[in-house]
């Protein structure tokens, strides 16, 4: 097990406080842990593709920091209309 | 050996700004102080891991990709956290048409 892998487990550690978050908070707060989730789950596709040997799996964590800015902008304007 | 502790260093350096950052998103008291701590993750974070990853390959196709990757992250960051925090403060301000409609919030309408 290399570096990459261990620190692509303990940042999964991470997803339980912004799960907690996302369950239980108001809707903006879950907005907000919603997108520290997704810049997480890039920074795992990053490790676990390094760790693996596999660059073309790197595009999974490109295309993933590229759709968290759009579904984050999603969420930002359809909520600040509805409530 | 060297090249090791210092991929092991980075990458240690980037699992505790994440856990801190995300001890920070369960701790902080409303959504404006929440953002803060985003932005780390998706900053800091990716900067450090893809040191590390160049310091593990060397400058190679995995490095070039990381490199994207964080690219992408530090220019969309910022235009995501200013819009979630514009998002929740129509949001207070109780709608988009009222917050167009007086934007000082001090009863004028423009």
């Amino acid at each position: 097990m290399t570096a990459f892998v261990v620190a692509a487990i303990a940042m999964l550690a991470a997803l339980i406080p912004l799960g907690v978050v996302l369950c239980r908070a108001r809707v903006m707060s879950a907005v907000v842990a919603y997108e520290a989730v997704t810049s997480v789950a890039v920074l795992v596709l990053m490790l676990l593709a390094e760790a693996f040997g596999r660059p073309g799996e790197f595009e999974l964590a490109a295309v993933l920091a590229a759709l968290l800015l759009g579904s984050g902008l999603v969420f930002a304007r359809f909520l600040e209309r509805w409530r | 050996m060297a090249r090791a502790v210092a991929v092991d260093v980075l990458l240690g350096l980037a699992v505790v700004v994440v856990l801190a950052c995300s001890a920070g998103v369960l701790l902080m008291r409303d959504a404006y102080q929440k953002v803060h701590y985003v932005t780390p993750i998706s900053v800091v974070a990716p900067v450090l891991i893809a040191l590390a990853v160049g310091v593990q390959s060397g400058w190679t196709i995995s490095t070039g990709q990381s490199w994207l990757v964080v690219a992408v992250m530090v220019i969309a960051s910022p235009f995501l956290a200013h819009a979630t925090v514009r998002a929740i403060w129509i949001r207070e301000q109780g709608g988009a048409e009222r917050a167009t409609a007086d934007p000082a919030g001090n009863g004028e309408r423009r």
